[in-house]
């Protein structure tokens, strides 16, 4: 038994290049921006950015060119995306459309769905949302109580969303939908389309803890769907939905969320630090780098069209525990005022109160630790 | 994989699942020799079997999943080292060690001593760094050897040199990194086969009326258990290609470093899950986790690691760390026109 066996990251492109070309992008069009913000990169929802983004061609890298995209290489995507978060840059208002949305598209999409919508998901113009949590299904999703009813020409639906990421600025959400009985409860589900402006849908937003706004709920009162904007079959949304799972659960993004702030912990304690902070600094450096190892042996894979599950939910869980711990070890080191005003402070005292989202987003510790279980033979 | 890593592999597999705890060392060493493992890493027209790091890890890696009670690593990586520095090595064992103190005078003559030296009761060259130099003494020629054993019960001997001639050479690769990497593939290979077995155990050891690893409590400390063992895996690997590219001392301190975080983990795991079973002398558990506990304090500990790869890194400033951890592994293209 191995339990990682890494795999080269072999991009079809001189990568080195390609990171100087994101480099010189980022220098000209990413927002001066705090520390707050570095810190929070993916969730930074930054429609001037997002469009500048997407002119460069770093939306929808890798779609078809049929259909807006730049059959670019998943790696070369990969190499993007990890410069983006290293600088922090806001990436949040496209990021579901760019991860999950066009992705699901391309997969189990019809041929009308995609060009409506891709080409726009690729300008930086369209933005989509996730519908899977409710008030009564979270960890437990098999659950949700969302219901499609079938009307004459489509589809009338009914229920309630919540934890919405990016609803407020989303032109669809990809929903998830009871539309059958079944004898299993994976069973009868459908996802759909929402028209985020269809009449029936109200969005309401709820602040986080740091008085963000990043998540809301999402009513659905007799919204009329055509089962034109059905996505795959019916009945077949909970394979559709943990099919992707392995994209969203290895990516750099998983990893790298308190980076700012360990970067501006460097630049606080300068060149030459005491044994404690130069050891700490070590010790985190070299489990990201383990961290990245992984994540990228994890990237090749998905190119190679495997489906490394265990490996990206091994990536997720590691790396939430990372960038989790990260803060509360760099509070540790010295009697730092959080109420200071420098861009370390800020970092600090931001992560310090946002990392506990960071093993409950995408899937919690412990139902990923579940499925590491499961995919290690105990029953 | 390659083809002839996966032969290599299976040589190794065959000879370390066959080896005995309790067979004498003399036979044990006189296989492996055989097999022409010690010359792993040595050129081909020196004599040598013409690997790269990455067959190393992989065979160092098959050697701490059967807990092989013998200095595969240290023959290799010595017979490595000796002769990018230019020593020459007899046929015999050649052992390394990172605990050396003395100095050599202006006619070649080693005084001082080193401890934990790896089977150094044994005849053999030992091969250790002192300041910038890596030197090769002959255990024959100590004034005294004290008989010392590791947690494990392997040798690990105290050599005392009073003017021994000594072959002296600019080094190349430390002795500490070269077994740093050893260590972090012998602790990869034996926390997976711990993982393996506690895994087994766990599906056999009913309580409460069914099998252990169904319960939650055990299948989430299993889980990252098995986070760590991958996490340690990968890293030795990546270090080895790094190893096979060139300047590796960042990246062999990091996987070290990783390995002993996780050596950490995966011995109280074990344990845990295996309950009263796993403490006894019978039981096969302690085999690994003894070493498990030893490798980890050799050849650089968590500390050790973290101020060398902290100092670079500070001294580097803190925008310099993100391209220094691309520039490091952006080789895709280099990687793949060799």
């Amino acid at each position: 038994m191995q339990t990682f066996s890494i795999r080269p990251f072999e991009p079809p492109v001189d990568a080195a290049a390609l990171r100087a070309e994101v480099r010189a992008f980022l220098a000209a069009h990413q927002p001066k921006g705090d520390a707050t913000s570095r810190s929070n990169s993916w969730a930074v929802a930054d429609k001037a950015f997002t469009r500048a983004l997407a002119k460069a061609g770093y939306v929808g890298m890798v779609w078809p060119k049929r259909y807006g995209g730049g059959e670019r290489h998943p790696l070369e995507r990969y190499i993007v995306l990890e410069e983006l978060l290293a600088a922090g840059a806001p990436v949040g208002m496209h990021w579901i459309a760019d991860r999950q949305g066009g992705p699901l598209l391309l997969r189990y999409g019809s041929e009308a769905q995609r060009q409506d919508l891709l080409p726009r998901m690729a300008a930086g113009e369209l933005y989509t949302c996730i519908g899977m949590s409710e008030p009564g299904s979270g960890s437990d999703l098999a659950s949700v109580r969302t219901r499609g009813e079938r009307t004459p020409d489509g589809w009338r639906i009914n229920g309630q969303k919540v934890w919405t990421t990016n609803a407020h600025n989303a032109h669809y959400m990809i929903a998830l939908v009871r539309t059958g009985a079944g004898s299993q409860r994976q069973e009868g589900l459908t996802q759909f389309l929402i028209d985020m402006k269809a009449p029936g849908v109200t969005v309401r937003p709820i602040i986080d803890l740091v008085c963000g706004h990043d998540f809301n709920e999402v009513f659905l009162e007799d919204v009329l769907v055509p089962d034109s904007l059905r996505v795959g079959e019916e009945g077949a949304g909970w394979k559709q939905v943990t099919a992707e799972l392995s994209l969203e659960r290895s990516g750099p993004e998983r990893y790298l969320s308190s980076y700012a702030l360990l970067i501006e912990f460097i630049r606080v304690v300068g060149t030459k630090p005491d044994p404690a902070a130069t050891a700490l600094i070590g010790q985190l450096t070299a489990e990201l780098w383990t961290l990245r190892q992984m994540s990228r042996s994890t990237a090749a894979k998905l190119a190679a069209d495997e489906d490394p599950a265990l490996e990206a939910a091994i990536v997720k869980d590691l790396g939430n525990s990372f960038e989790q711990a990260l803060p509360r070890l760099v509070q540790a080191m010295n009697d730092f005022d959080l109420s200071a005003d420098t861009d370390f402070a800020r970092a600090l005292a931001f992560l310090l109160q946002v990392s506990p989202s960071f093993s409950l987003r995408g899937g919690t510790r412990e139902i990923l630790r579940g499925i590491i279980a499961r995919g290690l033979g105990l029953r | 994989m390659s083809e002839s890593r996966s032969l290599l592999l299976e040589t190794a597999e065959r000879l370390f699942a066959g080896l005995s705890d309790t067979a004498p060392f003399t036979s044990s060493w006189r296989e492996v020799a055989t097999a022409g493992l010690p010359s792993l890493l040595v050129a081909e027209n020196r004599d040598g079997f013409g690997g790269d790091w990455g067959d190393a890890f992989a065979v160092l890696r098959c050697a701490g999943s059967h807990a092989a009670p013998l200095p595969v690593g240290e023959a290799i990586v010595a017979a490595r080292l000796a002769a990018d520095a230019g020593l020459e090595l007899d046929a015999g064992l050649a052992t390394i060690a990172s605990r050396a103190a003395g100095e050599v005078d202006a006619k070649g003559r080693f005084a001082g001593h080193i401890a934990s030296v790896p089977w150094g009761r044994e005849p053999a060259q030992v091969v250790f760094d002192l300041g910038e130099q890596i030197v090769c003494a002959k255990t024959a020629d100590a004034r005294s050897i004290e008989r010392r054993s590791s947690p494990a019960g392997e040798a690990r001997d105290t050599l005392i040199f009073e003017g021994a001639a000594v072959q002296c050479a600019e080094r190349r690769m430390s002795v500490l990194e070269a077994g740093a990497f050893v260590r972090g593939a012998q602790i990869a290979g034996a926390l997976d086969a711990t993982l393996a077995l506690s895994i087994q155990h766990a599906n056999q050891r009913i309580q409460f009326g069914k099998p252990i690893g169904t319960f939650q409590a055990v299948q989430q400390s299993l889980a990252v258990f098995t986070e760590e063992a991958a996490a340690v895996n990968c890293a030795g690997q990546a270090a080895a290609e790094a190893t096979d590219r060139g300047d590796a001392g960042f990246e062999i301190a990091a996987a070290k470093l990783r390995a002993n975080m996780a050596a950490a983990v995966g011995v109280a795991t074990a344990h845990q899950v295996h309950g009263a079973i796993g403490f006894t002398q019978e039981h096969t558990l302690h085999r690994f986790t003894r070493r498990l506990i030893t490798w980890r304090s050799e050849f650089g500990s968590e500390r050790f690691w973290a101020e060398q790869i902290g100092r670079g890194v500070c001294g580097r400033g803190a925008d310099a760390l993100w391209p220094f951890l691309t520039a490091r592994g952006d080789t895709g293209l280099r990687g793949r026109s060799k």
